[in-house]
């Protein structure tokens, strides 16, 4: 029946052992080992999971999240694996055997990187900032934004409109110069307490708060303490907000 | 500051990392999941739902203003009533209107009052009928062909004191006529109760000629017009008539027969399912009729309702089968049986069916 095996991820050691029927749709997760790498399992058809129904996928990624979980508590170093990851057996190859194959064919390239990922674990870290609260402050002291804005004042309706049109012109350039700099102090800040550190594409968010800043930081386990202390201080400054999420399975570093 | 993964945002955060991160496999044993990016977008999509909501608040507030807008702009035509008119029943609905060359339905909201019918539409501000409650007649409904599918409409006749017939539809047609039945009867007025509907738009009666009588219509027929001039071969809807002496096809459009052949100069009958259009590859069942005028053979195509029974009348002809009627002979007009008279000729007066002719001229030239 069971023609591909689904994989969660890729853990340190050698012990061919079931994880209970923890797996997406309550099958049974068991570890494939070659030599000291195992791969973390379960039987499945030779197709990926797909559906339109999103509670479903929804369940599933969560499932896979769970069950990389798991693992990550029992074997200490683990290498997740994207959702949907499946390798199928062939002609006169058992699946096992095409996973066992894998893991000989890719061990050293494995191994690195459960070296580098030893003991370690990945944690989220947003930085966002109220454009409100800091194009008021920036009001305060660019001059030449100053003199305009009372100029203003003493305008007619038509050419106050241009005048608030060159405002919030020089407004927006005098805020990306600033969103720069925070940015270059931030990362300077979290690279100093992170053992590697990776940025990710910043996205949309609420209409009062945009985000300046998004890394995926790859710390040792349970030292999170000095980043966190980092973190503190950000999150003191007029207009700043900070989150911090983790610790996650290391994915963002495979 | 401590880490923390249990808010939902979280859950999104976690979502991304298991479908765009996490180790990649580049082997073939691996199998393609080319769908799984697109669940991903549509299920964060699902997930960001507050922020998301958030993000769209803009264009939420852009949107109710604009239908408030409209809303407004689209109150200020309102019907007109005279004083003391009342609003019994409104209900959207459609008019049929024609005048000169405009035929069409025309939709809009028809009003009852206590004094009249209208049917008005508000976006032209236009009352495009009204009617006393006190000039109506009579009201029948009845079913008519549809050009829509095999789709029958039901339209409300309305007839007026002058005989004249009005065309009705409407969302609930039935409660529209009990509606304004009942506003009669408590105005104390009565409806004729049978009424004989005026034939009007039975298409076309009076092409028959003196004793020719229709055997099978269709109303819903559409026949391959031939390219002429500049207008290419395009198939149009009217009306297919078959009588005791010709086939015959109506176009509605242009209220005329277009197409029109005694029935006796039919060669053969066929049907083919084919493309009709080139817009989609979907086939139609297409009747082709082979006949002779002049000497020269042509066939004209139709399709549309009913095309096997058709065919089937058709053959009958060919056949020779019409029945057991009796017919004149054409030449000496001696009655004998139609099947005869067809078949073998005239006894009377050596009358022979063009169409035996042909066949027997076929099988001469073929011994």
């Amino acid at each position: 029946m069971a023609e591909a095996r689904y994989l969660y991820c890729i853990v340190e050691g050698n012990e061919e052992i079931t994880l209970g029927n923890i797996g997406i749709e309550d099958s049974s997760v068991y570890t494939i080992s070659y030599q000291d790498v195992c791969a973390v399992v379960h039987n499945c058809l030779p197709e990926p999971y797909k559906s339109e129904n999103q509670e479903k996928v929804k369940i599933w990624l969560t499932t896979h999240a769970k069950v990389v979980e798991v693992a990550w508590e029992r074997f200490g170093t683990i290498l997740p694996l994207r959702f949907d990851t499946i390798i199928k057996g062939e002609e006169g190859v058992l699946p096992d055997e095409n996973v066992k194959k894998w893991l000989r064919d890719d061990y050293e390239n494995l191994r690195q990187k459960l070296a580098k990922l030893k003991d370690r674990a990945e944690f989220g870290v947003q930085v966002f900032w109220d454009p409100k609260i800091i194009s008021e402050g920036l009001i305060g002291t660019n001059p030449e934004i100053k003199k305009l804005s009372e100029e203003i004042k003493s305008k007619s309706r038509g050419l106050a409109y241009m005048y608030k049109q060159k405002l919030e012109n020089l407004l927006k350039k005098d805020m990306e110069k600033e969103a720069d700099r925070y940015f270059k102090d931030f990362y300077e800040q979290i690279r100093r307490c992170v053992d590697q550190i990776k940025v990710e594409k910043t996205k949309k968010l609420e209409e009062d708060k945009q985000m300046l800043l998004n890394l995926s930081c790859l710390l040792f386990k349970g030292k999170s303490k000095i980043l966190g202390e980092e973190l503190e201080k950000i999150s003191h400054l007029k207009g700043f907000f900070v989150r911090f999420t983790g610790p996650w399975p290391p994915y963002s570093f495979v | 500051m401590e880490p923390s993964r249990d808010t939902h945002a979280t859950l999104v955060d976690l979502l991304d990392r298991i479908l765009d991160k996490g180790l990649v496999i580049n082997a073939d044993i691996i199998i393609s999941v080319a769908g799984i990016p697109l669940i991903g977008v549509n299920l964060r999509a699902a997930l960001a739902g507050m922020e998301t909501m958030l993000k769209y608040g803009v264009m939420q507030a852009w949107d109710e203003k604009s239908r408030a807008w409209e809303r407004e702009h689209r109150k200020k035509n309102v019907l007109s009533l005279v004083e003391g008119e009342e609003i019994v029943l409104k209900m959207y609905g459609s008019y049929y209107y024609s005048k000169g060359i405009y035929n069409a339905w025309k939709p809009g909201y028809f009003y009852l009052t206590n004094q009249k019918l209208i049917l008005y539409r508000q976006d032209f501000n236009e009352i495009t009928f009204q009617i006393p409650l006190e000039e109506i007649k009579a009201l029948v409904t009845r079913e008519e062909a549809h050009f829509v599918k095999e789709k029958k409409k039901q339209v409300l006749c309305l007839i007026d004191k002058q005989d004249q017939v009005h065309r009705l539809s409407a969302v609930e047609i039935n409660q529209l006529k009990d509606a304004i039945e009942q506003k009669l009867v408590t105005m104390g007025l009565s409806l004729e109760s049978s009424p004989v509907l005026p034939e009007f738009d039975k298409g076309p009666i009076d092409f028959l000629a003196e004793g020719e009588e229709v055997t099978h219509r269709g109303e819903k027929v559409w026949y391959l017009v031939p390219a002429s001039g500049i207008q290419q071969e395009t198939w149009r809807p009217g009306r297919l008539y078959l009588t005791n002496k010709r086939l015959c096809w109506w176009y509605d459009f242009d209220k005329k027969l277009i197409f029109d052949v005694p029935v006796d100069r039919i060669v053969s009958v066929n049907t083919e399912m084919r493309k009709t259009s080139g817009l989609d590859s979907k086939k139609e069942k297409v009747l082709d009729i082979l006949y002779e005028v002049n000497l020269t053979k042509r066939t004209a195509s139709f399709t549309g309702e009913e095309i096997d029974e058709w065919a089937e009348a058709l053959n009958r002809i060919i056949s020779g089968k019409i029945g057991e009627e009796t017919e004149t002979c054409p030449q000496c007009g001696k009655l004998a049986p139609a099947k005869e008279l067809l078949e073998e000729g005239c006894s009377s007066c050596g009358w022979v069916s063009p169409v035996r002719d042909r066949k027997s001229h076929r099988v001469k030239t073929l011994t």
